[in-house]
């Protein structure tokens, strides 16, 4: 466990440190549990065909020596394959069996046995590679030719032969009708042969996947350690032990001897994927492991075998109880469903082992059979189900992160909206304050004034003429700027024909006649560029004009005279021209009209508003009438700039 | 034309004249029955459906805003039962908004309310003498809704898919204001058949049924099924 005592909270340590013991006591608790079904199952004896059919009673010639045995019995040597010692011994058969077969089971045996029935040999357990595996409790029977046979008592002769690393061993003979003792050889068959292939079967899918993932995530070591182990058990599984020499006999020795290597690959995986930190020499956990492999290369046979029990089989027991350990610490630390799977089966094989161990001293009377392997099989189990589960995880995490993504982004999208919303809003207000200001401009230039006239003349009483003709031009004002607000696509005809209406209806109660010339049918150029503002600017001019003639002037008639003329470089522009034929006035030589202030204000405001648009006005007055000439830019302004 | 015999033409001719305020409906009437024509006034809907069950007057000038109702009703009423009568609006602006659903349903015109006495007598004399005048910024209305948009423009529905290309000519040049013998002249016509055309305008700008109504306003766009 981390040691973090933090000064500033001895609180909050203490109840932290009391979680994790709870959380300890209650992971060992299980353990123990685990441990005591384990116990229990081992315990419990494989079943036994009838003891009517036991051969029990047997002579054993062993190194030149004849002695009586019964069985189970060890041998002294470790090594008898010159030698092997002859255990003889009798069973009764009647020729009223002939109807059944009569079989010779051996439920274990270790290493190897040659069972002869009246000197004849029917069975040598050695041709067959899954039995010649010390570490598998493999079962043998063999029917016995009924030729064979015959009433009375029989001889069965059983040769043991011993190649270490293990004492040798003879749990017990059945000779029986086969019917019989086949059922009691397929259980253990089943468990002891079946099952282990399915297992290394699984193994190797196992470490097919996991090779995989190690392949697409490189950085993840753990996975890439743990196919390795996997390989490394599939191939043991598979590769018989070599007996007689051969050229690959000593490539399946370190095959074989590669369980430690193995189990410190399993350690190794353990240390990464609970996170742990890599210890410094972490790599001396593969020395027994590569010690053997040397061995196995170059030395002896016996002596690779020897060494196997003695250094392999602890430090295979050692690097489990580290695991364990380490297991234990994870679970205590991040109580997650991954480290306790595994530390059950830790616990499972770890028993196992110790079983298999006190098995092989001798000292639990266990008829050797030999469980560590089976177990390891729990292992497998425990780490393919904490691996889904952590892959699980790991998608949900995925998905929740995608999910959350899809939230984000789904908000800044909002976010982005509602701004983009806001600019438009923005701009659109913007928009509506510089047209409120410039019909404000534009009502109050004309209309305002109109009213404020009406008002003023009706409250001097004389009311008459004077309130009509005002209210009237604010009315014609009105209607003036209601009109150049609509859209006329750059066509200054558009405006200048409703305003002839207009002019027309203003001049006809003075019956004075409204002249239009229009040069062209075209009129004038269409300026893309052109504006309300302008439109109005241009149209009060013309009414100004038209307004003189019919208050000042005493005109008869006024003429309009619409054309495009071309400049000099070729471009069209336009022109109007209001005359009348009234009396005119006299323009003083600044420009300005000489009939008193009214008149002066009024010219003073012509120009202004031709500056504002880019007009240039022109005026010229004397006794055959005013003309008011407005020549139009090629392209009107921008902005409102000299109104401003 | 004498004014002793313009008020002998105008004798047979009745005048229903629908106005709510009372001023302007004063004003109009005085103009109206100087003229010599023979006025009936009404200053609401119900008023001027009263008047319209003795017969139908030779013509109709309605204010569009009535305190029980809506002008453009009334138009259409009168249209259906009396289509002899000429229909005008009485408009303070002359806006289209106003102007052009009064032309859909019948009316031919405006006349504002502001408009001299005389202007007011010689516009209705035209209109019974069959010259149905068309003023420049209805026309300019018109010739911008004959123009294709992506969008439909704003203000009234208008379909004007039935006007001719000369048609259509005639209205840009009186939208330009150009006068009738300037039309005339820039498109090779005959003076005389201007007022003609102008009144097919206004019979094709009107829409009759309310079936056509929808058949229109799909044509248009403005429905979608």
């Amino acid at each position: 466990m981390e040691a973090e005592a933090k000064p500033g909270f001895p609180g909050r340590e203490r109840r932290r440190l009391r979680l994790r013991a709870s959380r300890l006591a209650q992971y060992l608790l299980v353990q123990l549990l685990i441990v005591a079904a384990c116990i229990f199952a081992l315990r419990r004896s494989l079943p036994e065909p009838p003891s009517s059919y036991l051969v029990s009673g047997f002579s054993l010639k062993e190194g030149g020596a004849e002695r009586s045995v019964t069985l189970p019995h060890y041998t002294s040597s470790r090594f008898s394959l010159n030698d092997p010692p002859l255990y003889t011994g009798h069973f009764t058969w009647s020729s009223r069996e002939t109807e059944r077969a009569w079989s010779v089971y051996l439920p274990r045996f270790s290493n190897g046995v040659e069972v002869a029935v009246n000197g004849v040999a029917i069975l040598d357990s050695r041709r067959d590679p899954v039995a010649n595996r010390p570490d598998r409790s493999v079962p043998e029977i063999a029917v016995i030719p009924a030729s064979l046979l015959h009433d009375g008592a029989n001889d069965l002769t059983i040769r043991l032969f011993v190649w270490g690393p293990l004492t040798g061993f003879l749990e017990s003979a059945y000779v029986g009708p086969d019917d019989i003792l086949r059922r009691y050889y397929e259980q253990r068959t089943l468990v002891f042969v079946t099952l282990p292939v399915m297992f290394s079967a699984w193994q190797a899918i196992l470490a097919v996947i996991l090779t995989i993932m190690w392949v697409m995530r490189r950085h993840e070591p753990a996975y890439g350690i743990l196919a390795a182990a996997m390989a490394l058990g599939v191939a043991q599984a598979f590769l018989p032990t070599a007996v007689d020499p051969s050229q690959y006999s000593r490539v399946n020795a370190v095959l074989i001897t590669s369980a430690p290597i193995e189990a410190a690959f399993v350690l190794t995986f353990g240390i990464l994927f609970l996170g742990g930190r890599w210890p410094r020499y972490g790599l001396l956990i593969f020395a027994p492991g590569l010690l053997l492999v040397a061995v196995a290369l170059i030395g002896e046979q016996a002596l690779t075998s020897e060494l196997f029990v003695l250094v392999g089989v602890p430090a295979i027991g050692l690097f489990l109880v580290l695991l364990a350990l380490i297991v234990a610490q994870s679970v205590v630390k991040r109580q997650d469903l991954a480290s306790f799977l595994l530390g059950c089966a830790a616990t499972i094989v770890l028993t196992c082992w110790a079983h298999d161990l006190l098995s092989v001293l001798q000292i639990i009377p266990d008829d050797r059979i030999f469980v560590a392997r089976l177990s390891y099989s729990a292992m497998l189990v425990a780490i393919g189900a904490g691996l889904t589960w952590r892959f699980a995880r790991a998608l949900n995490r995925v998905d929740s992160f995608a999910g959350r993504l899809v939230t984000q982004v789904r908000q800044a999208e909002d976010k982005l909206k509602a701004s983009f919303a806001r600019e438009e809003e923005r701009a659109r207000a913007a928009a509506l304050a510089l047209e409120r200001t410039r019909l404000m401009r534009d009502l109050h230039d004309g209309l305002g004034g109109q009213l404020v006239s009406i008002v003023a003349l009706s409250e001097r009483g004389d009311a008459g003429a004077g309130i009509g003709d005002a209210a009237r031009a604010a009315l014609k004002d009105l209607r003036l700027v209601i009109d150049s607000m609509d859209d006329i696509g750059g066509d200054l005809m558009l405006a200048l024909g409703s305003w002839r209406d207009r002019a027309a209806a203003q001049l006809r109660p003075h019956e004075i006649a409204l002249d239009w010339r229009v040069a062209t049918p075209q009129g004038l150029p269409v300026h893309p560029e052109l504006r309300p503002w302008h439109v109005i600017q241009i149209v009060r001019l013309l009414d100004e004009a038209v307004t003189n003639a019919v208050k000042h002037a005493g005109a008869q008639r006024v003429t309009v005279s619409i054309e495009t003329l071309t400049d000099p470089a070729g471009s069209a522009y336009g022109r109007i021209t209001v005359e009348d034929d009234g009396k005119g006035f006299v323009l003083t030589p600044e420009g300005e009209a000489s009939g008193g202030k009214r008149a002066a204000r009024g010219l003073r405001n012509m120009r202004n508003r031709a500056a504002r648009c880019g007009v240039e006005l022109e005026l010229t007055s004397g006794a055959g009438g005013t003309r008011v000439r407005l020549t139009l830019p090629q392209k009107f302004p921008d902005s409102d700039t000299a109104g401003a | 034309m004498t004014d002793l015999s313009d008020e002998r033409a105008s004798q047979a001719i009745t005048v229903l004249l629908v106005e709510d305020d009372a001023p302007t409906l004063w004003r109009l009437q005085d103009a109206l029955t100087k003229a010599g024509f023979q006025v009936t006034a009404a200053a609401t809907l119900a008023e001027a459906r009263a008047s319209l069950t003795k017969g139908g007057p030779k013509v109709l000038l309605t204010d569009l805003q009535l305190p029980d109702g809506h002008g453009i009703e009334l138009i259409r009423e009168t249209r259906q039962r009396f289509p002899e009568t000429e229909i005008m609006v009485i408009s303070i602006l002359g806006d289209e908004e106003s102007v052009i659903s009064a032309i859909t349903v019948g009316a031919t015109g405006y006349l504002l309310k502001d408009a001299f006495p005389t202007d007011i007598a010689a516009t209705v004399r035209d209109l019974v003498a069959g010259h149905s005048p068309i003023s420049a910024s209805i026309a300019r209305f018109i010739v911008r809704r004959t123009q294709k948009h992506p969008e439909p423009p704003p203000g009234p529905p208008l379909d004007t898919v039935k006007l001719t290309p000369r048609e259509i000519d005639i209205l840009w040049g009186i939208a330009k204001g150009f006068s009738y013998a300037e039309i005339a002249e820039h498109l090779g016509l005959s003076r005389q058949t201007v007022p003609g055309h102008i009144k097919n305008i206004y019979r094709k700008l009107e829409v009759h049924t309310r079936g056509e109504a929808v058949f229109e306003a799909l044509q248009q766009g403005l429905i979608k099924l």
